[in-house]
């Protein structure tokens, strides 16, 4: 039963393709980004970017594919243990997520109206309006 | 997480005129159904009749945002075991200095433990419970200040706590509760992390007073009283009455962690000692080690804990076996002793994106009362 269990994880996963991820920024913002600096905005260790202005990071809502893809390759961890990560925070009042956006466009809409913004969309959705700070494989 | 925030602008709106206070509203709750596995067995309030009612809790939290870097959070809970009556765990307000200093006061969670901030979200650990052994001072809050930093240190992230405040309410002696008051609580608790590693270690003092009613009764019009201090003061033995009550005593809790997060694998281990001087409270030193591994979203693991309480005998070792005050002195201080085994086995399965399923073993060896209890527990943590 176990080993069943254990099993079907494994065959999904290797039948999903993963998308590469684009992390945006307003095409104003200058500063460069590490995969870390990433991870330290999005769980709130960070709250500027690297060049000292302040940062507003945008999420994308659990329906969204993508997610799961900017969880694993920019956090290193699935998305309920996300979940984890944040109740151990909120429910202390020592911090709190991320915005949620129900769709790549909202995020793209986001980005390009606000400099401080930061969000993440599939490499293929990246328009004009919106600077590629770092593609995660 | 759920955000009503739309709903609850519009609300606090309506009472605060123009003022734009953001509430957030996040909840928790577990479902744990449980009981011993024998007859005779009992641990953690179960017994060998199945339990819904004893270790499940329901609770929601609610922060506004007052704008101006101040915000309030209240936490209502509720447990199974107190029949579900909702009281309020937390509430304080938190005033953010900078962006990495915070002052929080009011109703808070005392930094004793690792997982002390959130041991009622069992959604943030595998466990189906927070080690007994080591999480076992019997209170949780206090009503004080803290000052809360953080910060990066070359490659280390650090979390810095300063506390000062005081508890007034239940506490543990050995296995019961009773009624206590710490007084000018201070403490220190640190931690620091880096890519999966974290270290951390907590220090915290205060003035210990407890009211036990065997002990401590006292009545005026029928000297020398039925409490057992007032008989050993008639008895001419003050100083061994000083030497066994509890009154604003100094007390101290150390506590040590340390965790590792790394390719799936989980450990995590703590090590605490409390002591309160002065009083037949015994010293209590306790530790667990926890491994587990994550497969995709299964998480088996395995803990032992150990609890060990050493009986202050040198408090009647100047009392002759002869005296009648020996017995009931010895049966005092020697009833605090307790060298406890613990192992738990267990599987947390996240079944859902907002909850988990979880199953635990747990096997006590009291070595002390020569004893052996088992438990099994089963149920649902989710966040909402």
């Amino acid at each position: 039963m176990l080993k069943k269990l254990l099993l079907i994880p494994v065959l999904t996963m290797s039948f999903m393709l993963s998308a590469n991820v684009a992390v945006i920024v307003h095409p104003s913002n200058a500063a460069a980004l590490s995969q870390d600096d990433i991870n330290k905005i999005f769980t709130g260790r960070a709250k500027s970017f690297t060049d000292g202005k302040a940062a507003e990071p945008v999420n994308l809502a659990e329906s969204v594919a993508i997610r799961a893809d900017f969880d694993q390759k920019a956090l290193g961890r699935s998305s309920s243990q996300m979940k984890a990560y944040w109740s151990k925070l909120v429910f202390t009042g020592k911090g709190t997520p991320p915005k949620e956006m129900a769709s790549e466009q909202e995020v793209l809409d986001s980005v390009a109206k606000n400099p401080a913004a930061i969000g993440y969309v599939s490499a293929g959705a990246v328009t004009g309006n919106v600077k590629v700070a770092l593609t995660l494989n | 997480m759920l955000k009503r925030t739309l709903l609850a602008a519009t609300i606090a709106a309506s009472f605060c005129g123009a003022s734009q206070a953001a509430v957030d509203i996040n909840g928790f709750a577990s479902i744990k159904g449980g009981m011993a596995l024998s007859n005779d067995d009992e641990l953690y309030g179960y017994d060998d009749d199945f339990s819904f009612k004893n270790e499940s809790l329901a609770a929601l939290q609610v922060k506004s945002d007052l704008g101006d870097k101040l915000s309030v959070t209240a936490q209502l809970l509720g447990r199974g075991a107190d029949d579900w009556d909702v009281k309020f765990e937390w509430a304080f307000l938190s005033y953010d200095l900078t962006d990495s200093l915070r002052i929080n006061a009011g109703r808070l969670r005392t930094p004793f433990y690792k997982y002390s901030d959130f041991r009622d979200v069992g959604y943030a650990y595998d466990w189906s419970r927070v080690p007994q052994s080591v999480y076992g001072l019997g209170f949780d809050n206090i009503e004080g200040a803290s000052l809360y930093h953080t910060t990066t240190l070359g490659n280390f992230d650090s979390s810095l706590q300063l506390i000062v405040g005081s508890y007034d309410g239940d506490a543990a002696i050995g296995d019961a509760a009773a009624d206590a008051q710490i007084d000018n609580v201070t403490g220190i608790a640190w931690e620091l992390g880096q890519d999966g590693y974290s270290f951390r270690a907590a220090y915290l003092v205060g003035k210990t007073t407890f009211y036990v009613d065997q002990l401590d009764f006292f009545d005026p019009d029928d000297i020398p009283g039925s409490g057992l201090y007032a008989q050993l003061r008639a008895f001419g033995l003050g100083a061994l009455a000083g030497e066994l009550d509890i009154v604003d005593e100094s007390s101290s809790f150390a506590g040590i962690g340390f965790n590792i997060d790394k390719n799936d694998w989980l450990f995590v281990s703590e090590i605490t000692k409390a002591t309160v001087d002065n009083s037949f409270i015994s010293d209590q030193e306790s530790f667990y080690v926890s491994i587990g591994h994550r497969f995709d979203n299964i998480t088996p693991y395995v803990s032992f804990e150990k609890e060990d309480n050493n009986a202050k005998t040198d408090i009647y070792a100047g009392v002759p076996a002869a005296s009648p005050v020996f017995a009931p002195v010895a049966g005092l201080v020697n009833s605090l002793e307790m060298e406890r085994d613990i192992i738990n086995v267990g599987v947390r399965y996240d079944f859902h994106p907002s909850a988990a399923f979880k199953a635990q073993y747990t096997n006590a060896d009291n070595k002390t009362a020569d004893r052996k209890d088992s438990v099994l527990v089963v149920g649902v943590d989710l966040v909402f």
